[in-house]
């Protein structure tokens, strides 16, 4: 029994100084990342290649989706030849991400019948998206590690259980 | 000697030479760890599975038993015991280190009086010089076998009991009582009674009318008082049953003196254990009788006391199966 | 099983009446905030564990699922190997058994408990004395359930 009580104990200090640690926020940290799961970050719309025509366009993408009254978050993110699009939904509206999902993607057929769209609400994908626009920048990260970076992102957007 | 209907008056006065009590890790942090003869600090006792661990227990409070009796195996004639887990193996395999004459008993958690009772009525009619009589239960053995895994996170409901572990065992001889020890005086064997309850969380509600049937029977057959007595001690009724089986004997027209009225299961645990509404089992009965209760007669508290063990006679087949609980009930009385 | 109402003569009814009244009774509302709570506060654990994954490695929310359940059984057969998985049990009731981590709890303490019997028999044979049920029924209903929505869809109703 005391060991047991002893061995209790330890466990449970343990895991408040593993969620006392977690919780504190670093006051000097750059990196956006770290709250994008917990709050809204407004990352701002990039493209992988240098491309000024590309940049209103996203820019406007960005500024159409974020409309929608169920989105609070909007990352726009424009590759070679796919433009990433990742949204957070509202908490409450998590109960119709298949109708959202299906509004944000005709909405994007109807204006932009020309681009390719890849749409996602995926936490994951938006985590990846904010660290890859904090990457870009950096202006020595190449156009090449972009474009591969992004190629990664789509297909774990892919991935099934 | 028959009287009545069913129950027995022992003339010889068969005497309770000595007795031997084992138990657990709860039992030793219980209100009466001083009455017991050996505790241990684990239920595994240093076996590998519960049962062989009961078994463990027997043997101890029997070597016990036949140390404080001054008594070899060989001069003992019989053993009676039983415990609670199926085919009684682990007083089966105690009485074949004992290599006594055994007979197996099987009474649920009336099995110590069901002993003591038959015991005495060997010795009284010269059956027997020396009877050994016992009965035992371990909780987490016993657990496994009727209910959940013992680490399994179930909600037990405040109606629940908690199985005791240990074993009691005692002595029984037709020597002439010369030192002032506690002696049998009369027993009487109850029937089986059914209420109809089916809730096994709740064995005190389903034995209490048993008991009370017991009581009054003893009562009437011998044309006794309830006054008669100076305790009258039922083995685990717990809190809900005891309060059950009083207010079912008052409306029966015997009232009885609750300070007078107490329950083993009741007695064995301290408020601040999580026994729910009190200990239950084979073992707990005996462990409190042949500890706690004869040391307190051989002080001179009690005169006559009347142990009425009760027992809940189900299986968790049957229970699958929709049956109610039958239950009984085993008194004798014992007097210094 | 047989029948559950066994039909009760009246000397049986009078003393269900009595011993109902001696009957201590669950505190229900009591015992429902605690599960809840407790309830809450193991799912929370869980989505905190989701989101630890999810940060740290390469999985999205969609499979994120697979290594929460698997951490969250592994806590649950710490606590259940420990001994004070049942204490919590004991405590809250259902907010212990229902998420994921009383099933676990559930074949691990059978499994614990029926290893004096052996690894084949004994373990084997009756680790899901308590969660076969679940198993068994689980899938059962997925499969009429999955049946219905084909039929449906089938029909064109959905």
């Amino acid at each position: 029994m005391k060991i047991k009580q002893l061995i209790l104990h330890v466990f449970i200090i343990q895991c408040l100084a593993l969620i006392v640690t977690g919780c504190n926020i670093p006051q000097n940290q750059t990196s956006k990342d770290y709250m994008v799961l917990l709050k809204a970050t407004n990352p701002t719309p990039r493209t992988v290649a240098s491309d000024s025509k590309g940049e209103e366009l996203i820019t406007d993408i960005e500024k159409n989706i974020e409309a929608h009254k169920d989105l609070y978050d909007v990352a726009v993110i424009k590759g070679k030849k796919h433009i990433l699009v990742v949204y957070k939904v509202k908490h409450l509206q998590r109960f119709h991400m298949k109708k959202i999902e299906k509004e944000v993607n005709e909405k994007l057929e109807k204006e932009y019948p020309d681009e390719n769209f890849i749409v996602s609400s995926d936490y994951k994908i938006f985590l990846e998206a904010v660290r890859l626009e904090e990457k870009m920048k950096d202006t020595n990260f190449s156009e090449e590690k972009a474009d591969q970076e992004f190629e990664r992102i789509i297909k774990l957007k892919k991935e099934l259980t | 000697m028959l009287v009545g209907k069913q129950s027995w008056i022992f003339q010889q006065h068969p005497v309770i030479a000595a007795t031997g009590v084992s138990g657990g890790p709860f039992e030793a942090n219980g209100h009466l760890a001083e009455d017991f003869d050996i505790l241990h600090d684990d239920l595994w006792m240093g076996q590998d599975s519960y049962e062989k661990a009961q078994r463990v227990l027997i043997e101890e409070a029997i070597q016990t038993v036949m140390q404080k009796g001054n008594i070899q195996k060989e001069d003992v004639q019989f053993l009676i015991a039983g415990d609670l887990i199926n085919q009684i193996t682990p007083t089966s395999f105690a009485a074949r280190t004992a290599q006594i004459p055994y007979f197996g008993l099987f009474g649920a958690c009336s099995t110590s009086m069901e002993g003591l009772a038959l015991a005495s009525f060997m010795v009284n009619y010269k059956g027997a010089k020396n009877v050994l009589t016992g009965a035992s239960s371990h909780n987490a053995a016993t657990e496994k076998q009727f209910r959940y895994p013992t680490e399994y996170g179930g909600q037990k409901p405040p109606t629940a009991q908690w199985t005791a572990t240990g074993a009691g065992v005692a002595l029984v001889t037709d020597k002439k009582n010369g030192e002032n020890l506690p002696y049998t005086t009369s027993a009487t064997i109850g029937k089986v009674i059914d209420m109809g309850l089916t809730d096994p969380f709740n064995m005190g509600g389903a034995m209490a009318p048993a008991a009370a049937d017991t009581i009054t029977a003893h009562l009437k057959d011998l044309q006794l008082e309830p006054s008669h007595y100076d305790l009258i001690v039922t083995g685990d009724l717990a809190r809900v049953g005891r309060e059950t089986v009083l207010d079912l004997l008052e409306t029966n027209g015997l009232k009885m003196d609750p300070n007078r009225f107490l329950d083993c299961g009741l007695m064995l645990y301290k408020e601040d254990q999580p026994v729910q509404a009190g200990g239950s089992g084979a073992g707990c009965s005996a462990i409190v009788l042949y500890g706690h209760l004869l040391n307190q007669m051989k002080k001179g508290i009690y005169k006559r006391i009347l142990l009425v063990a009760t027992g809940a006679l189900l299986s968790p087949l049957s229970f699958q199966q929709g049956e109610s609980i039958p239950c009984i009930a085993h008194a004798v009385s014992i007097e210094i | 099983m047989g029948n559950k109402k066994q039909k009760k003569t009246p000397e049986q009814q009078q003393y269900e009446q009595l011993q109902q009244k001696h009957e201590t009774k669950r505190p229900i509302f009591k015992n429902c905030l605690k599960a809840f709570f407790v309830g809450g506060f193991i799912c929370t654990i869980g989505q905190a564990i989701s989101y630890f994954y999810i940060y740290f490695f390469n999985f999205t929310e969609q499979t994120a699922g697979n290594p929460t359940v698997a951490t969250m059984i592994f806590l649950a057969m710490l606590m259940t190997g420990f001994g004070f998985y049942d204490r919590i049990g004991q405590f809250a009731g259902a907010g212990s058994a229902v998420p994921i981590t009383g099933f676990g709890n559930a074949v691990i303490s059978a499994a614990i408990e029926h290893r004096t019997e052996g690894f084949v028999l004994g373990v084997g044979g009756n680790m899901f004395k308590l969660a076969g049920s679940v198993i068994l029924f689980g899938v059962f209903a997925a499969f009429v359930v999955a049946l219905i929505k084909t039929l449906l869809i089938m029909w064109g109703v959905i």
